[in-house]
């Protein structure tokens, strides 16, 4: 009942007049404009502003403790940091990582996503505790490995049977820190693939399999296909997070042994060593290399980000 | 047959994946667990179950004052940020005006951007505004950078919330805004339910704002506060110490994803892929 | 991280004692001290470096003499000596008026006092701070014709010595002029280890540092210049160190010699391998400490001997590290008066004995040594009297930090240096950072 009335009312208001709905329409834009407002307020002014700021910084040679040796140098900070080779070995270790890790957790976060899409008993429990490793602090599940593989509380080197300094040593450093990463997200990114794997139609799974076709064909074939876009969008958001990585080499390493990324060279020369020119032409960049990988995924490789937004 | 096979397969992948999630956390809780040389002896129980490493941390003000600041801050940034969160996805999933896919598209830039590039401008900005080393020093941070999860959060939940219910106010006289506050904030919910606790993962979980734009207990929260604390002796690491404390703040997590594993479930994947 | 930066002379003894525990006690006691006068007694705050409480103790203490008019509260900076900075700078840049007293290290009073973080003391204030305080910590006090900080404690290496080794290769360690080369001769004869700290931190800047000044040098020509500075590492001396950490870590070091610090270097002196080792005063208590336990023989122990540090040419007379702690006044506090008298009451005589007995950090004023308490605790009271006063500050730079960085990042690891390139890359380095040419 409730329906046909409204649907009379509706017809009947839309033929009050045209007139009225400019106003509203005008309305329903000042309105829209102002429940957005607070919120872009608060995103913008820690972003744009110290986004400006750094750029503004990145053209002075200027520490924070020596402010009178403040001097304008153009864009001569920038020529510092692409000519230097640290930089370049930093950029290295943090496309490693990201690479690596991003590979490893898209092979994992798949074989997690079917179980939890096809599991029956225990569904529940899987799914609660695949979250613990999402939802746990960061600097807490650093901790958690590397007193795993620590050479005097470690159980890993006891298990194994191996005397091995893990963070002594560039590689065995990245493996660990690889790892660490990789048991924190990986949840994260078979959330995102499970939810691509209920989009795949469940009648197109059943006709490949009348039609013969093997579990990796209808893998290949099916599956995949179908769920190209979960994929893209999981590995863009994925990719972007490895790239910032910092709070594990902070607590792992320290940024010794040569694991240092990006973000922790950047929040080096900034905030330990106050070198805010130089800092700040690092941010800059880190800022732009982000842009820059977000840009190749978009374009490059089409994602549609239109499912992000849910539009 | 066959698919009992296959039931018990799938069962068997699932104790895998417990396995691996629960592993670590259980390693970190049995060496909080351990004490003196037990925490060296490379075995992954301890040998005497001992308390006595919590003692040590609820009597550090370090911590203390930290998991004060944490729990504080968190809470208060994620009330905040979901409010705003709120607003701004009622107004872009129901109502259409001129810069709608701006504000998606900054939201969705600002969560990708690097925070490691703010905060050295960051700390100058606080400290002239005189907010450095403050809660608000940090509860600004946390919403910006939650805010674009909750903002997709919930306008995906918006756009399952029936139309014609908001329409029928709308046409019963009331105004946009009471259409809102009457009809759509209870069907809402749930998934500002699920959008608080994302966000506060994200504030609980933070660790650069944390240690660049603090500088005492005054706003320290526990991630880095974790990365202070000294052994007993200088040349002794504070293992034991830091595990009880990993442990402390790791229980909200637990307690949060027992109560909402379907909510966050379903957070995570409605906001970022439309299933 | 804690690895990465451990501070020159920082060290407490071993003691198993819970450090929360004390400050809580020695707080609580502070506050019965004064519990009437709270509303109108400023409270001065005291940003300190871990230690066993020792600071603590002491700031109850002149809380007491101050007798209502001040209160003195610690307030505890991270382990290592890197973070301490770090955050000092953070807080003093944002003009931060609640850090009335901060214990600073003696290598970043330079960067402090240049960037206008530390309030000068005046003549008439000064004076019975730095009253018989020795030569090598004085040095460090002044910057640009002002006192700036007070010293609190010094401290120094020496050349630590298993006398059956020594016996065995027949050489006197203890002798005036015995050099490093001796030292080095004397390990591999006896196949025993000459154990300093080699790793990639401000421990090695320290062993790099005393070993320029031994042969004559200078890290920098014109430390004061702050960023214009000159390195001077490639000179005859800087050259002659570098032969030395070559020979040391391919003939006489342990293996592990590149990730060594304090402690790894007295693991292994008191090893079987352990022969020659040059390190801080702490070694002697911890050592004492691992026989009380039951982790080192008495006869290691009683083995133990010590020396000035070896000289680098016979004829000239060594220069042993300085480190150590000041106590620099906030330049934003809003109770510098209280703060002096404060810092006055925290280091005088009375109080740094009562620091080096508690702690084992060696007092910066001569009449510390004359104490009988402390000779009997430390039985080379007057050799480390003796090494302080004549120690060799490093780099007085306001850049010291990133001058010590570039230089062990060029003298890491100690087997691949080679007298001919890397002091000259390390000058480069140098120069390079300071003038933000180059990341560091």
């Amino acid at each position: 009942m409730a329906a046909t009335t409204t649907a009379g009312t509706a017809v009947a208001d839309r033929r009050v007049g045209r007139a009225r709905l400019s106003d509203r329409a005008r309305g329903e834009q000042r309105l829209g404009w102002m429940l957005v407002a607070p919120a872009v307020a608060v995103m913008l002014l820690v972003t744009a502003y110290p986004l400006g700021r750094a750029v503004w910084l990145s053209l002075y040679s200027y520490r924070l403790t020596d402010p009178e040796g403040r001097e304008f140098v153009g864009l001569r900070n920038y020529g510092v940091v692409l000519t230097d080779g640290l930089w370049w070995q930093t950029v290295f270790t943090t496309v490693v990582i990201t690479v690596v890790t991003v590979a490893i957790e898209l092979v994992i976060g798949f074989a997690f996503a079917m179980v939890m899409h096809r599991i029956v008993v225990g569904r529940g429990l899987v799914r609660t505790s695949i979250l613990i490793p999402y939802g746990i602090i960061t600097v807490v599940a650093a901790y958690a490995w590397q007193y795993a593989f620590a050479l005097d509380s470690g159980f890993v080197n006891e298990w194994f049977g191996l005397d091995r300094s893990w963070f002594a040593g560039r590689w065995s450093a990245l493996f660990v820190i690889i790892m660490a990463e990789v048991w924190k997200t990986t949840p994260f990114i078979s959330l995102l693939l499970l939810a691509g794997l209920a989009q795949v139609p469940e009648d197109l799974q059943e006709a490949a399999k009348v039609d013969g076709a093997t579990n990796w064909q209808r893998f290949t074939r099916v599956t995949v296909p179908n769920m190209k876009a979960a994929i893209m969008v999981a590995l863009l958001f994925r990719t972007l997070d490895a790239y910032r990585i910092f709070d594990t080499i902070f607590i792992m390493t320290g940024g010794a042994e040569k694991t240092e990324s990006v973000s922790f060279l950047t929040y080096r020369q900034t905030i330990t060593r106050t070198a805010l020119g130089l800092g700040s032409a690092l941010s800059v960049l880190l800022f732009l290399s982000v842009v820059l990988i977000a840009f190749i995924y978009l374009k490059g490789f089409r994602t549609d980000l239109s499912r992000v937004r849910g539009e | 047959m066959r698919s009992r096979r296959t039931t018990v397969l799938w069962a068997l992948g699932g104790l895998a994946i417990v396995a691996y999630t629960i592993l670590p956390v259980l390693w970190i809780v049995s060496l909080s667990f351990k004490e003196g040389d037990d925490i060296n002896n490379r075995k992954f129980f301890p040998s005497e179950w001992s308390l006595d490493n919590y003692r040590t941390v609820f009597d550090t003000s370090l911590f203390t004052s930290a998991l004060r600041n944490s729990v504080g801050i968190s809470l208060i940034a994620t009330v905040a940020s979901v409010v705003l969160a709120t607003l701004a996805a009622y107004a872009i999933a129901r109502l259409e005006f001129k810069g709608k896919r701006w504000v998606l598209s900054t939201a969705l830039a600002i969560a990708m951007f690097p925070t490691v590039a703010l905060v050295g401008p960051l700390f100058d900005m606080w400290r002239s505004l005189g907010i450095y080393d403050t809660w608000l020093g940090l509860i600004i941070p946390y919403m910006s950078f939650t805010l674009p999860l909750a903002i997709w959060t919930l306008s995906a939940f918006f756009r399952e919330i029936p139309w014609e219910m908001e329409q029928a106010a709308q046409v019963d006289g009331a105004t946009p805004w009471q259409a809102f506050r009457k009809v759509i904030v209870p069907l809402a919910a749930p998934g500002v339910a699920t959008a608080s606790i994302l966000v506060f993962f994200f504030a609980w979980n933070d660790f650069v704002f944390g240690i660049s734009l603090t500088a005492t207990d005054r706003a320290r929260p526990v991630p880095a506060a974790l990365a202070f604390f000294t052994g007993e002796s200088f040349f002794e690491q504070p293992t034991a110490a830091i595990s009880a404390a990993a442990v402390i703040v790791t229980i909200p997590v637990i307690v949060l994803v027992l109560i909402f594993q379907r909510r966050i479930v379903a957070g995570l994947t409605s906001g970022a892929v439309k299933g | 991280m804690r690895e990465a930066a451990r501070p020159g002379g920082r060290r407490r003894p071993d003691r198993p004692r819970l450090l929360p525990a004390a400050l809580a006690l020695a707080l609580g006691a502070g506050l019965v001290a004064c519990g009437g006068a709270e509303g109108s007694t400023p409270t001065l705050t005291w940003y300190t470096n871990p230690d066993n409480g020792g600071q603590a103790a002491l700031a109850e203490k002149c809380t007491e003499e101050a007798d209502g008019r001040y209160r003195i509260e610690v307030s505890q900076l991270p382990a290592d000596a890197d973070s301490q900075r770090e955050q000092l700078v953070r807080r003093l840049a944002a003009n931060d008026s609640s850090i009335d007293i901060m214990s600073l290290d003696v290598v970043f009073v330079p960067e402090f006092a240049e960037a206008g973080f530390l309030r000068p003391f005046t003549d008439e204030e000064a004076r019975p701070l730095v009253e018989d305080v020795l030569d090598g910590p004085l040095e460090t006090t002044e910057w640009e014709g002002e006192v700036v900080a007070a010293p609190f404690w010094a401290n120094t290496q020496l050349l630590w010595y298993r006398r059956s080794v020594a016996e065995e290769a027949g050489i006197d360690p203890a002798a005036e002029d015995v050099t490093w080369d001796d030292v080095i001769d004397a390990a591999v004869a006896t196949g025993t280890t000459v154990e300093v700290t080699g790793a990639r931190y401000e421990g090695y800047m320290v062993w790099i540092t005393t070993l320029v000044a031994s042969a004559g040098g200078e890290v920098l020509e014109d430390a004061d210049a702050g960023r214009d500075a000159q390195p001077n590492l490639d000179s005859p001396a800087g050259r002659r160190a570098a032969e030395i950490i070559r020979r040391v870590a391919r003939e006489a070091a342990n293996p592990e010699l590149s990730t060594a610090i304090e402690e790894n270097a007295r693991a292994g002196f008191q090893s079987d391998r352990g022969g020659f080792m040059v390190n801080w005063p702490y070694v002697y208590q911890a050592a004492q400490s691992a026989v009380d336990e039951g982790s080192l023989d008495q006869a290691v122990f009683d083995d133990i001997a010590w020396a000035r540090v070896p000289r680098v040419d016979p004829d000239r007379e060594s220069a042993p590290p300085l480190g150590g702690i000041d106590l620099g006044i906030g330049a934003f506090s809003d109770h510098p008066d209280l703060a002096v008298d404060a810092v006055a009451c925290i280091t005088d005589l009375e109080s740094q004995v009562e620091y080096m007995l508690a702690e084992g950090n060696p007092g910066a004023r001569a009449a510390v040594y004359d104490d009988p308490e402390v000779r009997e605790a430390f039985p080379m009271a007057d050799l480390i009297r003796d090494s302080i006063d004549t120690a060799v500050p490093r780099p007085r730079s306001s850049y010291y930090p990133d001058i010590s960085a570039a230089t062990v990042r060029e003298f890491h690891p100690p087997r691949s240096v080679d007298p001919e390139s890397t002091p000259a890359d390390a000058d480069r380095l140098i120069v390079d950072v300071l003038q933000d040419r180059e990341l560091l």
